[in-house]
């Protein structure tokens, strides 16, 4: 077992938090970090390291905001180890929330998912949530 | 090999095996000849396979790296596309707050601080190009005792009303903005006391026709106002504490009247 994720967001950082045992991934706010890389790249490790271990379905739940150029690669390559796993038969899947005051989120999450055939899917946040 | 190749192996083969010849003189050189035909013929076959195999093998590395590449340039062009479009999404909204930050939300027009703004280019254009302008202060009568006796709402209607009111009463050069509570600022461009005077006449009595209304009844509704032209030994500030209290002095007067600084 991989240790978990706990990063707190700032204002330009998304809130990141794992969950190993429940499979889930979630991702909140802004992306425009000074060092994507190092920010990116536990967060991509921790990705491979539970599609690599195991056979439990991993579940992403992102409610990303604005991103940089450097944060969509990231995402783009996250997206295509879940897509990866996903021919070899893994159960994944993606859950997008934007808020509907901001109907461009959902136009740029679905650019995103065009080439993904796993369950990608893109819903306003409920209200009160 | 060749149809014709075949008949002459097929021929050779014959005369070395037939019996009648082996006796021959030349029966031990075509005999050693062909064996090392055969031996070149089969070396040349391997050498041509391994070069086809080679040759495919490079094909395939090709089309391989080509998929690879058309793969990684449609990635590319994905990652620049959604990238543009989260910087359009950017500059919108740099575009909407800049809106937010200079617009009054209740009458849409300039607040304070994009009045500031204005008033300070016109008085720097007002050195360079000798362009004068004008700024006229303008206070609803009463609205305190509008807002008590209809509530705030019918005074946030009244002052939407006013704004449109002025706005069309001005030139499309001119500005027209929410100063405070209900106090209007007008900045006139390239506009003389003289020719300032005419047009707050002219506002003052639009202002005045019956067309205000609280429910049912109609409403009587006046301004005051208070112009003071731009002088260039001034900041643009006193002129607007100029106007500011000639302003005052139209509402010493009795109201529904305009004042300039003595």
């Amino acid at each position: 077992m991989h240790s978990d994720l706990k990063i707190a967001g700032t204002q330009s950082t998304p809130a990141v938090q794992s969950d190993w045992a429940a499979g889930r991934l979630t991702m909140q706010g802004d992306s425009y970090p000074e060092n994507s890389y190092e920010l990116f790249g536990q967060i991509i490790g921790w990705v491979q390291a539970f599609l690599e271990q195991g056979s439990a379905p991993l579940r992403l739940e992102l409610a990303l905001v604005y991103l940089n150029t450097s944060s969509v690669k990231a995402m783009m390559d996250i997206f295509d180890l879940l897509e990866e796993a996903h021919l070899a038969g893994r159960d994944v899947a993606v859950d997008w929330r934007y808020d509907p005051r901001n109907e461009r989120i959902a136009e740029l999450a679905e650019e995103f998912r065009e080439d993904c055939t796993f369950a990608f899917l893109i819903a306003p946040t409920e209200v009160g949530a | 090999m060749s149809a014709d190749d075949a008949s002459l192996y097929a021929y050779i083969e014959s005369l070395l095996e037939a019996d009648a010849y082996r006796e021959h003189p030349l029966y031990p050189a075509l005999e050693q000849l062909y064996r090392s035909h055969c031996g070149q013929r089969k070396r040349l076959e391997r050498l041509l396979s391994i070069a086809d195999g080679y040759q495919q093998f490079t094909r395939d590395e090709m089309r391989e790296v080509q998929q690879q590449y058309e793969r990684q340039l449609r990635r590319e062009r994905k990652l620049s596309r959604i990238s543009d479009h989260y910087q359009e999404l950017m500059r919108e909204s740099n575009r909407e707050l800049h809106a937010a930050s200079t617009l009054d939300p209740l009458t849409g027009l300039a607040n304070r601080r994009k009045i500031a703004e204005y008033l300070k280019q016109a008085a720097c254009r007002a050195h360079h190009d000798a362009a004068t302008f004008s700024v006229v202060m303008v206070d609803v009568d009463h609205f305190k005792s509008i807002n008590d006796k209809y509530g705030h709402e019918t005074g946030d209607r009244i002052l939407i009303e006013l704004a449109a009111i002025m706005r069309q009463a001005l030139r499309t050069r001119d500005l027209c903005g929410r100063w405070g509570g209900e106090e209007f600022l007008l900045l006139l461009h390239d506009c003389s006391l003289a020719q300032a005077r005419q047009l707050v006449d002219r506002l003052l009595a639009r202002i005045r026709e019956p067309r205000f209304t609280a429910g049912e009844e109609a409403l009587a509704l006046t301004v005051s106002a208070g112009i003071a032209e731009y002088r260039l030994d001034e900041s643009y500030q006193n002129t607007v504490n100029r106007a500011d209290l000639a302003l005052f002095q139209a509402k010493r007067d009795g109201r529904d009247c305009y004042r300039v600084p003595v």
